[in-house]
């Protein structure tokens, strides 16, 4: 019999794009180059868990946070596979005063 | 007094005129597009002898209000064949607002086709001299024998070879603060319209201008200060903000992270030499290599935001101002190209010959993918921009725009409207845009609608971006606002602030009321607006333009762009829409 609980620990990853000021969360902070990092989440993850596994404080989180290129909030529930863009606050240009954010 | 100037090319008059009452309260936009609907025939030749040319200052340009040096250009576009209006962020402009002049209007063609004149403005009036010595020159020689002549205290605006050439890509430039032949109304192909009657600069002198009156300075002091708040509050907009530190490419990486960075003559939304070309590069450039490089340039005197720049050469000598958003990405993704040394240089080139940098960069698009280089390859894209500027046959075809190059090289995958290269927002990502590409009478144009959403101005209707009505509305609210900024004198980027913080709304509203003893309160920016697109549609229509003319470039309804392996699928509906008012 599968354990619930096993099942719900089932460990998968999303991959995290940071950019501007956010980039020295990452081991590879260049700015001519991307700053990825490989995420293990936890089922049912929102974007918000994630910032906060990287240890970003929210603070320095801005409007602009895209999930596999959609405009997204940080309630949205990311999943496997899934590319994450997020910009610090300093760069919250042009999307919030176009695009609703897509929550879930 | 405020008055008109009006210069005569077929007998080589100058006449100055009272500004009519219902010019009174018009100025930038709002003014250029008035004059136009109201002097040009809507079926002349864009290069005839009946289109003109008008510049005008914005309502504020020349006061102490921040961010306001705007000028506009405006007259019938030899590139789309109806209104324009292309506006720079330049002194030229303080300096004509703080003489006293509301217009300079240029009409007439000359009998002799080769000579070249020059504009001579000051305190006195308006000079019109011979300038043959300066023909042929590219904008940067032309700026400094004038310089040379002049002083270095004028404010210079000329056209390149291109202009001369009557290229339908010939933008018109104006000097920056420092004097760099740099700052374009790029758009449309007004230079080739100035080059049709014979101008090739304007020189203007505010030496003992009278300045700007007031009709009410406590109200004018009291917005000012509220806008000045705004734009040194707001994350965007202040000294360290987004602009000011990494220039408008800051946008580069967040449009390609969208997908909506188009890449390699629109096939795709994003560019995996993106992070190379960002704003983060060229601030960490300008870090790296020191020297002349510059972050936080301002493009006139009086500029709070500061998103220009000074990039440069490995040695620290000076390439290029400004590698900015447009240019950045039309000569770079667009192109298949991430280096920005090669993007910098294909930038200088534009500035010296005179061309538009966005169409330039969709021209190379399209001659990448008609196979005159391969995408990628700078070496032939500077090869190609350098055609342009010998006036060698295919430079004469490359100069007139990407829709013109297209047809030349059989490419279906031309990414214009009314045949104005599409700037740096891939519609099938972002629709919203696509709504202001098609419907605006400017042609694909992203500053059309760049601004203040809906909602806040009560141009009317509920802004839900997910109902047909709603994109429309969006679109419409936005093109509204843009109208009237444009005919402020303020500069477009002003409306991250005032769009967060009401106060600096108000208070960008209270400067124009101080200078034009007006009560208008914020509620009146969407009518304004309004107006003055409902003018500009009106001159289109009399020019032969349709609802047929507001649609996307076919392609774009039937290729998947990838990431988000979407087609263009707003409605002709939505889109005619848009005019419902």
């Amino acid at each position: 019999m599968a354990n619930p609980l096993i099942i719900r620990r089932c460990i998968i990853a999303v991959e995290v794009h940071l950019f501007g000021k956010l980039r020295r969360f990452t081991p590879n902070p260049d700015h001519f180059g991307e700053s990825v990092l490989l995420i293990e989440f936890i089922r049912d993850d929102s974007v918000e868990d994630i910032i906060q596994r990287i240890g970003i404080p929210l603070y320095e989180v801005g409007s602009n946070i895209f999930v596999n290129g959609e405009y997204s909030g940080l309630r949205r529930k990311v999943q496997d596979g899934d590319r994450l863009g997020i910009f610090p606050d300093d760069m919250q240009l042009l999307y919030k005063w176009y695009f609703q954010k897509k929550e879930d | 007094m405020s008055k008109i100037i009006r210069v005569n090319m077929d007998d080589l008059t100058v006449k100055e005129e009272a500004v009519p009452e219902k010019y009174a309260l018009l100025g930038g936009r709002s003014l250029t597009s008035q004059i136009t609907y109201d002097e040009v025939p809507p079926l002349s030749h864009p290069l005839g002898p009946n289109n003109k040319v008008v510049f005008a200052p914005g309502i504020v340009t020349g006061t102490a209000a921040p961010s306001s040096g705007r000028v506009s250009v405006g007259g019938k576009s030899p590139l789309t064949n109806g209104i324009k209006e292309t506006n720079a962020g330049t002194k030229t402009s303080q300096y004509l607002a703080r003489l006293g002049i509301k217009a300079i209007i240029i009409e007439g063609q000359p009998k002799d086709k080769n000579k070249k004149y020059l504009l001579k403005v000051d305190k006195n009036g308006l000079e019109l001299l011979p300038a043959n010595e300066l023909a042929g020159l590219v904008t940067s020689k032309t700026v400094n024998k004038l310089l040379e002549k002049y002083g270095d205290k004028v404010g210079i605006m000329c056209i390149g070879p291109a202009g001369e050439w009557l290229m339908a890509n010939a933008g018109v430039c104006f000097t920056d603060t420092e004097n760099r032949a740099t700052r374009y109304s790029g758009r449309g192909g007004m230079g080739a319209v100035l080059g049709s009657k014979g101008i090739k600069a304007m020189v203007v002198d505010a030496t003992d201008a009278l300045g700007i009156k007031l009709v009410n300075e406590v109200v004018f002091r009291e917005g000012q200060k509220k806008l000045v708040e705004a734009l040194r509050n707001h994350a965007v907009t202040k000294p360290g903000g987004a602009l000011n530190t990494y220039g408008t490419a800051v946008l580069i990486n967040i449009l390609n992270e969208a997908g909506g960075l188009p890449t390699r003559n629109f096939s795709s939304g994003r560019f995996e030499g993106a992070t190379k070309i960002s704003g983060e590069a060229i601030a960490e450039m300008v870090k790296i290599r020191g020297g002349k490089g510059t972050m936080g340039h301002s493009c006139h005197p009086g500029c709070v935001i500061r998103c220009s720049n000074v990039y440069p050469n490995p040695d620290g000598s000076e390439l290029v101002s400004v590698q900015e958003y447009e240019s950045v990405w039309s000569l770079g993704a667009n192109c298949g190209i991430d280096n920005l040394d090669v993007t910098g240089e294909l930038i200088r080139l534009c500035n010296e010959i005179g061309l538009d940098t966005i169409e330039a960069g969709v021209v190379l698009g399209v001659a990448m993918e008609g196979g005159l280089a391969s995408f990628g390859d700078g070496k032939k894209a500077i090869e190609l921009m350098e055609e342009i500027g010998k006036g060698t046959p295919l430079g004469r075809i490359l100069g007139q725009g990407a829709s013109f190059t297209a047809k030349a090289l059989g490419v279906v995958r031309c990414p214009t409207v009314k045949d104005q290269g599409m700037p740096a927002y891939e519609p099938r990502a972002v629709k919203g845009i696509g709504v202001t590409y098609c419907t605006t009478p400017m042609g694909a144009d992203h500053t059309a609608g760049y601004t203040i959403a809906p909602e806040i101005l009560s141009v009317g209707g509920k802004a839900d971006p997910l109902s047909v009505e709603g994109k429309a509305t969006i679109s419409r609210g936005l093109q509204a606002a843009t109208a009237f900024l444009d005919s402020t004198g303020y500069c477009l980027f002003i409306a991250f602030a005032i769009l967060d913080i009401p106060s600096g709304l108000e208070g960008m509203v209270e400067t124009c009321n101080g200078v034009l003893g007006t009560n208008w309160t914020v509620a009146d920016v969407g009518r304004i607006g309004l107006e003055i697109m409902r003018t500009e549609r009106n001159f289109n229509d009399a020019a032969g333009f349709t609802k047929l003319d507001d649609r996307v470039p076919e392609f774009m309804k039937y290729e998947p762009l990838p990431p988000h392996n979407q087609v263009y699928d707003v409605s002709d509906e939505v889109l005619d829409s848009v005019w419902e008012f």
